[in-house]
This record gives structure tokens, sequence and C-alpha cells, in this order.
């Protein structure tokens, strides 16, 4: 029985340590990353969760605004965006978007090669959101405040 | 056997292996040379942005024991190829429409005869309700949908006791309708789930006709309607999900069996109930599933029955040690009993199958990998319903332990 307790409280400790985890990381990555929208978009903040089922096609509208990711190929905003709100790598992240396309289940996002091709995209294309380091100028779109 | 027939058979062995594995090596040299004409195709229809993607993959097994996957791998065989295309389009906000052909030959099964894989139109009202009605890829535990996609796996085979390869055509689709969502739940993470109704149609290329062959049974068609659900719950602990499947089958089958008709149905609903929890994080991935299949009969023209009871369970894990490298390894779990054949002992050889895996996966890069598998099996589980052994090509019986050895190529784009 008491192993039993003990269990309990070591896996509440581990989740409780997880979930803390989870939150210090994405509060790291908002200084280092900016999130944006097309100015079609009509929210003006973004909580960590809608961030993460926007990205993970689970979610593909926002405040009544039909919303479309934008993905970066590589970078270090990209590898924080992708610890931070997705808990994902790089190569988890494609594995998981190959295994929606090949079922049918969503189309493969767009992908850019650098945060100006991300910019320029995103301020073109309606509804599109997308990450970006956040020293880089994004004119032509929103930044969305992250909750 | 002569001498003589023994050399032929060796020869033709040994051209076997040589085959496959100029096969192999000329899909990777030719799929490394090339990767640009592997970048997924997007195109306009009317406007409408229309994309491409394909995958195949190339395998040789080679076994010490049995003969596994109703290929000669005793000998070594590269019978192990399919391949995948698919086109999709986003037509309005919330609604898609896109299809997949599929074709593949594993051993005696498949024989490269084309089917839709999946075909479907899939209106999302809101996160929380969309509908898709057609061809679906079923939702049923972790890896039903995509356990032949290996492009998306560490492993060149899924845990064959709940993703048995040969039986890949019995629940990977159904004809029918999908309710599916996912709803917030506040702090406490989130919740999907999926519900259907269906049709299923086996192949008289697919594991069970081939099975009964062994029986003396020629089944012509084997089909039935299925419906089952799936509930998951992603925890808010990143990268943790923990969900349920269920699956219903009323099925009944027809064929020959020693020249004069012969007939089979459920006599209860076949059920399938899968229990799942995954943690993903990083490059880590941790799974473990547990499948109890239960299947009750009425067999030889409905005048005998058979309850068959599967269960079925694996732990895996696989960790990207580098950039393109993964490493993997799992326990699979496999039993069955079934009162008509008297099989109640699981601890005998015939009763149950343990797979011990450890597998290597290399990206050569983002389009072509190449996997290294070893499995150490016990027991080869040959009860009512096929399970990776068949008496076809191990005519002189099982052996109780089979050692293996996949090499397996694919590309995806």
């Amino acid at each position: 029985m008491n192993i039993i307790k003990r269990t309990h409280v070591l896996v509440a400790v581990a989740g409780l340590w997880l979930s803390f985890g989870a939150v210090s990381r994405a509060a790291d990555v908002s200084a280092d990353v900016k999130v944006i929208a097309n100015p079609s978009v009509s929210a003006s903040e973004i909580s960590s969760e809608d961030l993460k089922a926007v990205f993970l096609a689970v979610k593909t509208s926002i405040a009544g605004s039909q919303v479309e990711p934008v993905l970066a190929k590589s970078g270090r905003a990209h590898d924080e965006f992708l610890k931070g709100y997705l808990g994902k790598s790089d190569a988890t992240l494609i594995t998981y978007f190959r295994g929606l396309v090949f079922t049918g289940k969503a189309s493969m996002p767009k992908v850019c090669d650098s945060d100006a091709e991300i910019v320029a995209y995103v301020a073109k294309t309606k509804g599109a959101v997308g990450y970006i380091g956040a020293g880089v100028a994004a004119q032509g779109t929103k930044t969305l405040a992250i909750r | 056997m002569t001498r003589e027939t023994v050399g032929i058979d060796n020869r033709r062995a040994s051209g076997a292996r040589l085959s496959a594995a100029i096969r192999i090596m000329a899909l990777g040299t030719v799929l490394c040379a090339a990767p640009t004409a592997l970048y997924a195709q997007e195109f306009k229809i009317a406007d409408k942005a229309v994309q491409v993607h394909g995958f195949g993959s190339q395998g040789f097994v080679v076994t010490e024991g049995n003969n596994w996957l109703t290929m000669d791998t005793t000998h070594g065989s590269g019978a192990m190829t399919d391949f995948g295309l698919n086109a999709s389009s986003q037509l309005t906000k919330k609604f898609r429409l896109g299809m997949q052909v599929y074709a593949r030959n594993l051993g005696a099964l498949g024989e490269f005869q084309p089917s839709v894989d999946w075909a479907f139109g899939d209106y999302r009202f809101a996160s929380w309700l969309g509908v898709r009605a057609g061809k679906v890829k079923t939702t049923l535990g972790l890896y039903t949908d995509t356990q032949d996609l290996d492009f998306l796996h560490a492993f060149a085979l899924m845990p064959q006791s709940v993703y048995p390869l040969d039986l890949r055509d019995a629940n990977i689709s159904h004809l029918g309708g999908d309710v599916y969502g996912t709803a917030p739940l506040g702090r406490a993470g989130s919740i999907s789930y999926t519900a259907y109704v269906g049709h299923r149609d086996d192949s008289v290329h697919s594991a069970y006709p081939y099975f009964l062959l062994a029986r003396g049974t020629h089944d012509s068609t084997y089909l039935g309607y299925q419906w089952g659900g799936d509930v998951r719950w992603n925890a808010p602990i990143q990268g943790l999900v923990v969900g349920v499947s269920g699956l219903g089958e009323r099925l009944h089958g027809e064929g020959i069996r020693l020249g004069l008709p012969n007939r089979e149905k459920s006599r209860r609903p076949d059920t399938t109930a899968q229990y799942f929890s995954q943690y993903a994080v990083g490059n880590l991935k941790v799974d473990a599933e547990y499948k109890h299949f239960n299947r009750d009969h009425l067999i030889r023209n409905f005048n005998s029955e058979d309850v068959a009871d599967v269960r079925a369970w694996y732990v895996s894990g696989s960790y990207r040690v580098m950039k393109r490298l993964e490493l993997g390894t799992y326990y699979s779990h496999y039993t069955i009993t079934s009162t008509f054949l008297g099989l109640v002992d699981t601890t005998l050889p015939s009763g149950h199958d343990y797979d011990k895996v450890v597998s290597g996966s290399i990206d050569i890069n983002r389009y072509v990998n190449v996997k290294l598998e070893g499995h150490f099996m016990n027991g080869y589980g040959f009860g009512p319903y096929p399970n990776g052994f068949y008496p076809q090509v191990n005519p002189t019986g099982f052996a109780p332990t089979t050692k293996g050895l996949v090499v397996k190529t694919g590309f995806n784009f």
C-alpha cells in the first residue's frame, strides 16, 4: 500500500515538474520569438494552447478568422518555437504532418526558407500566421501577443 | 528431396537474395541521386491548390527458424514492396477532398493489385466537430491508420502483436463516415474523439483468405459492417496522450471447401478494444498499447462454432540520437486461444508470439530512409486467425523460435 502511495506521489511530482517546465519554456521562448499574422486576422492575442492547436492543424480559426500556419524550414526561432510551444523537434513535426497528409486529414503547411520570406508570405496571404525572431522587422503584418 | 533439387533451391534462393539486394541498392541509389524529383507537387485547378504526395518502400527479410509473413524468408526474401500516391485539395475554408491509391506485394499477399486506400470528403464545422465520408482510414489505437507508413516510425515493422503487417487490409480503413473533433478542457488539456460506421470488404489477396487456403477453404468474399470510436486525452503535460478505442464488426465469408460451397459468419459481433498511451517530447517517444480481440464465428456452413480470443500488447521506445539517426526497441506480446481448435494453453509456441526487437533508422536525406531491425521471436501463434506464420510456407511444420533481420528502405515526398 505504501509503495502504491509513494508511486502516486512520485507521478504527481513528475507531472507538476513537467507542467511547470512547459510553462517556463514557453515564457523563455516569447523573449526570442514573435508570432505574426496577416492583418485580416481579427485577434490581437492568442493563448499558447490555441497557438499549438493552429500549428498542429487541429484548429483552423481563431476569434472567427480562418487561419493558415506558416512554418520556417530551420533556424533558431524555428527551433525555439517548436520546442517552447509545440513540444516537438523539427523531425517530429515533419513526421506529424506527414501522418496527417498521408491519411488525408490535412495538407502540408507552407514552409519558408527565412524570416524575410515568412514576413513577405504572411503579409500577402489572408489568414496566414507565422513566427520569426523577436528582433526581426515585420512590415505589413501584425504581432500577436501570446497569453 | 535430392541433392540436385536442393542445389537448385539454393541457387534460386541465392538468386532471390541477390535480386532483392539489387532492388534495394538500385532504389537507394536512384533516390539519393535525384532528391529534387521527390519534392511534393502543388498545382492549381480552377484556382484551387492541389497537393500531390507519394511514398514507396522496399524491404528484405531473412529469418532463421520459420518462414515469415508469407515470404520464403529462411532463404532471404525481398518480396516486400509497397507504394502509394495521393492528391488532395482544400476546396473551401471548411471542406477538403482527397484520394490515395495504394499497392503492395508481401510474399503471397497483395500481388501489386492497386486499391483505393482512402478517398473522402471532409467538412469541418469547427475544431470540435467535423465529418468525413467516403473511404476513410480507421482510427483505432495509436497507429492503425498509419501502420504502413514506415517513414513515420522508427521501426521497419510495427509491433506485430497489435499491428500485424500481413493483416494490414483488415482494419486499416472503412467505407462509411466519421464524426470527429477536438475540444479544449482548459488547464486539463484537450480531448479528441472519433466515431464511425462503415463497411469492410477484404481483397482475395489479403491475409485471411490466404490463411484459409491452408485449411482447405477458398474464400471468395469476406466482408461486413464495422462501427467504432476512439477517445484520447491530450494531457496538459507536453506530449502525453492517453486513450481508448473500440471496434465492432459483423462479418461473413463465402467460398468453396472440399469442392462444396462454404460459409462462415459472426455469431456475435467481433470486438476489438484497444487502450493506449504515448509520451512524445523532443526526440523521445515511448508508446504502450494493449489490444483485446474477440471473435465468435459460426464456421463450416454454420455447423461449428469457434471463439477465438487474442490478447496483445507492446511497449516501445525510440530516441533520435542524431539529426539523421533514430534508435528504437520494443517488446511485443501476442497470445491466442481457440475453442474449435482446442487451443487453450498460451504457453505453447502455437499459443503465443513474443517478439523482442532492436531497430535503427537512418535518414539519408529529408525524403529517403534506410532501416535495419532485428527480431527475436518466441512462438508462432498459430490459431484460427493469421499472425505472420503460415503453413503454406512452412510445410514441414513450425519451429518454436524465429530470429529475423529486416532491411528496409523507403522514400516519401
